[in-house]
């Protein structure tokens, strides 16, 4: 404190205004309580905002750059054929085509079993990441499970698993879900491990989202307008547009928030105006003797705006620091990640919610300060 | 020479729909070294003759010289500057900050112009007034004539060539009251300066080396 003192004592407006806040700390108190309130409400909310964007983009992100082909509304094929898919892989050059055909089953270890969905495909690599063990390039023998599934079984890499009759071995685990497409319980196998002519979906993954968009283009093109009429061979459906809906959703929902905080930040400076215009009505004599004994209008003035813009910074610092900690808080509870709050796209909210504090406190200061610095020190003095 | 004069000063106040006349043909003076007591009862014009001494208020009518100059017309911000570096002013309820020690109140006037650095004034003149050991006391733990030497202390910073002094004995026992009033005399004596007091107590008017009666917004005998 006594650092302050010395910094304030070169700057009298400053100094003044400090020790006028310590002459009713309840009061300041509560003043900048309410900045608090309203920088934590910014603030929290943009962060938790942040932290739904970021992970509703984790979620998608993998899914954004494929694009599903599965057989259409007016197809008479029970899949994708392989003639389909061949034309697909001639369609499609810059991209990893994968057919895939599924099922379900229980499978059961130990006494325990597990419903899974199965997936037979030959190239897992592409599709999954696997967290212990490995995705080969070409699926001949053995299998990937879900790490879950495998801890649920009791089964670890190199355990057998059976499947359909025949036995398989897992030779990989496969890590955190896929987003929403591919959650639950999982079991690959080889693509021959399903005894089918058809494909059931055939998974293009694309370099990128535009990529995936224009191929989701060529293959409508190609597969579903039959003359002028929809005709829908394939059904061919990829994320991209949904990642956008998803993220202008999101965006509009940031507003909202933001907005929803805004007005608590506007109500915390309506009580600073109240307090300030309260403080200078009480202190009328004291700011006529200032004036009286020479002190200048505008230094009266600068004086006051300086005691808003103190409840300000005072309240906004505090409220900078609860928001932190709250938003620690949200993104371990949306993204798991508390550490991922230390980003541009979060930490901006604590500069906002700060900047508006501060601006808000010394635009309520306004009126007070030009009313206290233009009253005549005759009236006053006089009370 | 006269360090404050007035000449021919008028004052009238708007009240609803009529004109009340303050002050009418207001001729006043007074010089270094030298206390002008002006009395009178209350609603006289008292008050308002030592606001336009002060520069507080501006007169309807008539001139103001401060130091030889017109200072009649001039602007809020040129008046104030004139009573920051001019006057001094010591007031019936003290008016010292209470967030503030008694050395910083008394350097509080020249605060404002950083080419200046009175703190080893502010303490000089705080041991004058016999409160040396009581710098960095508080208002609230000082008595009421501690309080009012400190606010006289204020009133001499800046170098003034007139101090005005609205009832300064006012809250004060008697006691108490001549001893401050002893000190105002002995500073204006050491400083060389103008003292114009306001007051209704008859003790004030033995230190007075002149007394002037206002009577209805005009001086008697005038």
């Amino acid at each position: 404190m006594s650092g302050i003192t010395g910094i304030l004592r070169r700057f009298p407006s400053a100094q003044m205004a400090w020790r006028n806040l310590g002459r009713n700390r309840v009061r300041t108190a509560l003043a900048a309580l309410g900045i608090l309130i309203g920088v934590v409400a910014i603030a929290s909310l943009g962060i938790a905002g942040a932290a739904l964007q970021q992970q509703a983009t984790a979620d998608l992100g993998s899914l954004a750059n494929e694009v599903t082909v599965s057989s259409g509304a007016d197809s008479d094929e029970e899949g994708v054929s392989r003639e389909q898919t061949e034309e697909i892989r001639g369609l499609v050059t810059d991209a990893e085509v994968v057919p895939q055909r599924t099922d379900a089953t229980t499978v059961s270890s130990r006494g325990r079993s597990a419903r899974v969905s199965v997936t037979a495909v030959t190239k897992p690599d592409v599709l999954y990441d696997v967290s212990s063990g490995e995705a080969p390039t070409q699926l001949q023998n053995g299998a990937l499970l879900t790490n879950s599934t495998a801890r649920e079984l009791g089964l670890e890499l190199g355990d057998p698993i059976e499947y359909n009759g025949n036995v398989y071995r897992i030779r990989g685990l496969i890590g955190s879900e896929q987003g929403f497409g591919g959650g639950g319980d999982e079991l690959v196998v080889p693509l021959s491990a399903i005894d089918q002519d058809h494909y059931d979906t055939v998974t293009i993954v694309a370099a990128d989202g535009d990529a995936a968009v224009a191929i989701t283009e060529t293959l409508n093109e190609r597969f579903n307008r039959d003359g002028r009429d929809e005709n829908e061979e394939l059904s061919i459906t990829n994320f991209a547009d949904a990642q956008e809906s998803i993220g202008s959703f999101l965006d509009t929902l940031q507003v909202a928030l933001l907005g929803i905080g805004s007005i608590s930040l506007i109500v915390a400076s309506v009580a600073i105006l109240n307090v300030m215009l309260m403080s200078t009505i009480e202190r009328r004599g004291e700011i006529g003797v200032l004036r009286a004994v020479g002190i200048r209008r505008g230094e009266i003035l600068r004086m006051i705006l300086t005691e808003a813009a103190f409840l300000g910074i005072v309240g906004g610092l505090v409220g900078v620091v609860v928001s932190l900690a709250i938003g620690f808080v949200a993104f371990q509870l949306i993204t798991g990640d508390p550490m991922g709050v230390l980003t541009w796209a979060s930490l901006r909210y604590l500069v906002y919610g700060f900047g508006f504090a501060v601006g808000a406190s010394v635009l309520s200061g306004i009126y007070p300060a030009w009313k206290a610095a233009n009253d005549r020190p005759v009236e006053a003095l006089r009370g | 020479m006269s360090v404050i004069e007035l000449i021919g000063v008028r004052k009238e106040y708007e009240s609803g729909s009529e004109t009340v006349v303050a002050l009418s043909d207001v001729d006043f003076s007074a010089e270094r070294g030298r206390m002008v007591t002006i009395v009178g009862p209350s609603g006289s014009g008292k008050s308002t003759l030592l606001n336009m001494i002060g520069l507080l208020d501006t007169p309807t009518a008539g001139v103001v010289r401060l130091d030889g100059r017109d200072v009649t017309d001039f602007t809020e911000d040129e008046l104030t500057e004139e009573r920051r570096t001019g006057i001094g002013f010591v007031f019936q309820d003290y008016h010292l900050l209470p967030m503030f020690t008694a050395v910083e109140n008394v350097e509080l006037p020249s605060r404002w112009d950083t080419s200046l650095d009175r703190r080893d004034r502010a303490i000089d003149l705080l041991e004058r007034v016999g409160l040396g050991d009581r710098l960095d006391h508080r208002p609230d733990q000082l008595s009421g004539g501690q309080r009012q030497r400190v606010a006289i202390a204020r009133s001499l910073i800046n170098e003034p060539e007139i101090v005005l002094a609205d009832e300064p004995t006012g809250n004060l026992d008697r006691d108490t009251g001549r001893t401050i009033l002893e000190e105002l005399t002995r500073l204006k004596d050491e400083e060389n300066i103008a003292i114009v007091s306001v007051t209704h107590d008859e003790q004030l008017v033995e230190y007075a080396d002149r007394t002037v009666r206002l009577v209805d917004g005009k001086i008697e005998g005038q």
